[in-house]
C-alpha cells in the first residue's frame, strides 16, 4: 500500500548512509516483510527523513554507542519529552547511524496509533508494533532491540517546569527484560525538552479527543499546527553501561522496585551527563 | 504403526493411531470437505467414510467406490437423526473412530434462529454421540474469527490469546465459540481426543471463507489506510493438516495456517487483483452496494475489524505435534507434496 520512490529516497541520503539502508535485513517471511511487518523500502523513508532531522535540525551529538550491543536482544530505556515524539525518531536514527552493523530500535507503541489510517500501517512497516507482552517477547526472541519510555506518552506533556524531572517508571521493562535475560540499556536525551515550551495541559480538552495531553505551549494552538514544529535545539545522547536485571524480580515486588528505581537513577545519571556535555559544548570547552 | 504411550498411559501426541480410520465427516458439502474425501479415499489406510451434509452429495463425490463410501443426508441438528447415523447397520459392528465435524452455518446471509439452533445443537448432539459410541478422535473445525482484533493486537495470536466475547459481536462469532466451548468441556474425558482446529482464512476455488469471497469480489473494497497482515492457509494445506489430525494422537486446540506472512495488500497484488478503496465508515455502506449488485459475496459487517487489524496465526503448535510427524502418515509421505518442512 505504501509504495516508495525508492529513486527519490536514494537521491535524500548520502552514499555511505545508503550502504546502511542497504545493509539492514530483515527476516523475509514470504512477502517481502519480516513476521512484525517491517518493509525495507519504507525504512529506507523514514531513515532518509531522520537522518535530515538527526544530522541537519538537531544537529544530534551522541556518545556511548560502545553500550549498545552489537547483536542479540537489548531493551534500551530512557527519558520522554518535548510535546511531539520526535526524541523517539532521533534516537533511532541514531542507533541506525552509529551501529555496525546497523541496528533498528523498535519501540512499544501506543495503542491509538493503529487506529489512525496509515499512521498504524507507517508504524508497522518501520518495524515499530504496539505495546503488548506478545510482541515485546517475539522481538526479544528474534534478538531486536526494544526501545522503552518508562514514564509513558504522559511524559510528553510534562509542563516547562517540570522540565527533566523524570516521571515515575513503569514496571514492566524490568520484569520482561529478567524474563528473558535482556541488558537494559539507559539512556539520556536532553535538548527535547526545550523544542517547545509546554505551559499548560489542558485535561478536559484531553479527555475529550482521548488524548494522553492537550497542550498548551508558547506557539501551539495560536500558530495552529504550524506550533507545533519544534525549535531546532541540538539534542544531546548518551548511553550508559548495560544494565544486568536481577531475575528475582520476577519473585519478589521489593526486587522489582528495587531495579526500577536502579534503571531509573541510570537513566538521571546519563541526563545528567548530558546536561554537563552540553554545557561545555556550549562554553567551548569541548 | 503402534501407539506410542507416555507415563499416563495416554498416547504420545503426534504418534501415528493404529489401526485403519473409519471416518465419520459432517459438512461434506463444503468444498474443503469434498477435498479431503478425495484424498481420504485415495488412502488405503482408510476403510470406510460416512459423509453426512443436508441436501443432495456433491457431484464430485458421486463416482467413489460404495463400499469405501458412504453419503448420507441428515439434519445433525436432530438428536435422533444423529444417533440414526451412528447406528447403521454398516457401521454397527465396525464403528467409527474419527468424526470429522464442519458442519456449520457460518454464512451471514439469511442468518437466523435456525442457524443458531443448527450450530449450537450439531455440535452438542455430535460430540455426545461421538463419545457414547466410543469414537477414539473428534476434531471440530472453527475459525480464526473467535479471536479478539483491535490496534492492541500481537504480531502472532496464540491459541491462548484473547478471545472475541464481545456480545455485540456477529451471532454466528458466538456461535462458533459455544460449539468450541462445548468441545472444550469435554476435553479431558479419558478415551477420546478432542481437537479444535482454528484455520486461518482460506483460499481455494468456490471456498466459502471470508478471505477468498473478497479475493474473489469484483473489485475487493478495503478500508483506506489500512493493511493488515495475514497468513491465509489453501484448501490443499488445510486438508493436509486436516488428514495429519486424523491419523495422528493429539488433543486440544491448534491453529493452523499458511506459511507466508504478509500485508493483505500483497497477497492481492501477487494474485493480479487490484482492490478500490474507500473511506472506513463508508466501507460497509458500499459492501452491501457491492452485494446487492452481485459484485461479491464477502460481507464486511461479519467481521469488521477483519479489514484493518492483523490477524496472524501462529500454528507452531500444530507444527511440533502434527506437521513435524507427517512422515508418520502414508497418506502424506506418498503424495507429490510429501511430508511438510
Amino acid at each position: 500500500m505504501l509504495r516508495p520512490n525508492m529513486k527519490f529516497v536514494r537521491a535524500l541520503l548520502p552514499d555511505r548512509e545508503w550502504d546502511r539502508v542497504e545493509a539492514y535485513s530483515i527476516r523475509d517471511v514470504g512477502m517481502g516483510t519480516d513476521a512484525f511487518g517491517t518493509r525495507p523500502q519504507v525504512l529506507g523513508v523514514a531513515y532518509a527523513l531522520g537522518y535530515w532531522l538527526h544530522r541537519y535540525y538537531f544537529r544530534v551529538v551522541s556518545q556511548g554507542h560502545e553500550n549498545l550491543p552489537a547483536s542479540g536482544p537489548g531493551v534500551v530505556v530512557g527519558n520522554h519529552s518535548g510535546v511531539l515524539p520526535f526524541d523517539a525518531i532521533l534516537m533511532s536514527a541514531d542507533v541506525f547511524r552509529n551501529t555496525e552493523p546497523p541496528r533498528l530500535v523498535r519501540y512499544m507503541v501506543d495503542y491509538f496509533v493503529y487506529k489512525v489510517p496509515f499512521l498504524g500501517t507507517f508504524f508497522r512497516s518501520v518495524g515499530q508494533i504496539s505495546g503488548t507482552r506478545a510482541n515485546f517477547d517475539g522481538l526479544i526472541r528474534e534478538g531486536h532491540l526494544v526501545g522503552i519510555f518508562p514514564e509513558g506518552a504522559a511524559a510528553l506533556g510534562k509542563l516547562a517546569v517540570d522540565k527533566y524531572d523524570l516521571l515515575p517508571f513503569s514496571h514492566g521493562h524490568v520484569e520482561l527484560a529478567a524474563r528473558h535475560g535482556a541488558p537494559v540499556i539507559p539512556f539520556g536525551l536532553v535538548g527535547a525538552e526545550e523544542q517547545q515550551t509546554m505551559v499548560a495541559d489542558i485535561k478536559p480538552l484531553a479527555r475529550a479527543f482521548r488524548m494522553p495531553y492537550f497542550p498548551v505551549t508558547t506557539t501551539f494552538p495560536w500558530l495552529g499546527p504550524l506550533g507545533l514544529l519544534p525549535r531546532p535545539v541540538r539534542y544531546y545522547i548518551r548511553y550508559g553501561e548495560p544494565l544486568t536485571i536481577d531475575p528475582d524480580v520476577l519473585k519478589s515486588i521489593e526486587v522489582r522496585e528495587r531495579e526500577v528505581a536502579r534503571v531509573r537513577e541510570a537513566v538521571a545519571e546519563q541526563i545528567r551527563l548530558g546536561h554537563q556535555h552540553r554545557k561545555d559544548s556550549e562554553e567551548g570547552r569541548v | 504403526m503402534s501407539d506410542a504411550a507416555n507415563g499416563m498411559g495416554e498416547p504420545v501426541p503426534g504418534s501415528l493411531r493404529a489401526g485403519k480410520r473409519r471416518v465419520f465427516i459432517a459438512g461434506a458439502r463444503r468444498r474443503v470437505a469434498v477435498h479431503i474425501i478425495e484424498r481420504l479415499l485415495a488412502e488405503p489406510d482408510v476403510e470406510a467414510i460416512l459423509a453426512v451434509d443436508r441436501g443432495a452429495c456433491p457431484p464430485a463425490l458421486l463416482g467413489c467406490d460404495p463400499e469405501r463410501f458412504v453419503f448420507a443426508s441428515a439434519d445433525l441438528s436432530r438428536r435422533r437423526q444423529v444417533d440414526n447415523l451412528f447406528l447403521l447397520d454398516r457401521f454397527r459392528s465396525t464403528p467409527f473412530d474419527t468424526v470429522l465435524h464442519m458442519a456449520f452455518a457460518g454464512s451471514p446471509h439469511g442468518y437466523n434462529f435456525k442457524s443458531h439452533e443448527f450450530n449450537v445443537n450439531t455440535a452438542q448432539h455430535l460430540l455426545q454421540a461421538a463419545l457414547r459410541h466410543g469414537v477414539g478422535k473428534y476434531i471440530f473445525l472453527s475459525s480464526d474469527a473467535v479471536y479478539r482484533l483491535g490496534p492492541r493486537g500481537d504480531y502472532k495470536v496464540r491459541e491462548d490469546s484473547e478471545l472475541n466475547l464481545d456480545p455485540t459481536g456477529h451471532p454466528i462469532l458466538r456461535d462458533t465459540l459455544d460449539a468450541e466451548f462445548i468441545c472444550r468441556a469435554k476435553m479431558d474425558e479419558p478415551g477420546s481426543e478432542i481437537m479444535v482446529l482454528r484455520p486461518s482464512g482460506v483460499f481455494g476455488g468456490g471456498v466459502i471463507s471470508g478471505i477468498n469471497l473478497l479475493f474473489e469480489s469484483n473489485p475487493p473494497m478495503l478500508p483506506v489506510g489500512f493493511d493488515p497482515m495475514v497468513n491465509p492457509t489453501t484448501k490443499e494445506r488445510l486438508a493436509r493438516d486436516l488428514i495429519l489430525a486424523i491419523f495422528l494422537h493429539g488433543k486440544g486446540v491448534y491453529n493452523v495456517a499458511g506459511q507466508t506472512v504478509g500485508p493483505l495488500s500483497k497477497f492481492l497484488e501477487e494474485r493480479g487483483i487490484k482492490p478500490m478503496r474507500v473511506p472506513g465508515p463508508a466501507l460497509k455502506l458500499f459492501n452491501r452496494a457491492q452485494r446487492a449488485l452481485g459484485m461479491t459475496r464477502y460481507h464486511a459487517g461479519f467481521h469488521p475489524s477483519r479489514l484493518y487489524y492483523s490477524l496472524v496465526l501462529d500454528d507452531d503448535k500444530f507444527e511440533r505435534v502434527f506437521r513435524s510427524s507427517a512422515h508418520k502418515v502414508r497418506a502424506l509421505a506418498r503424495t507429490s507434496d510429501g511430508p511438510m518442512p
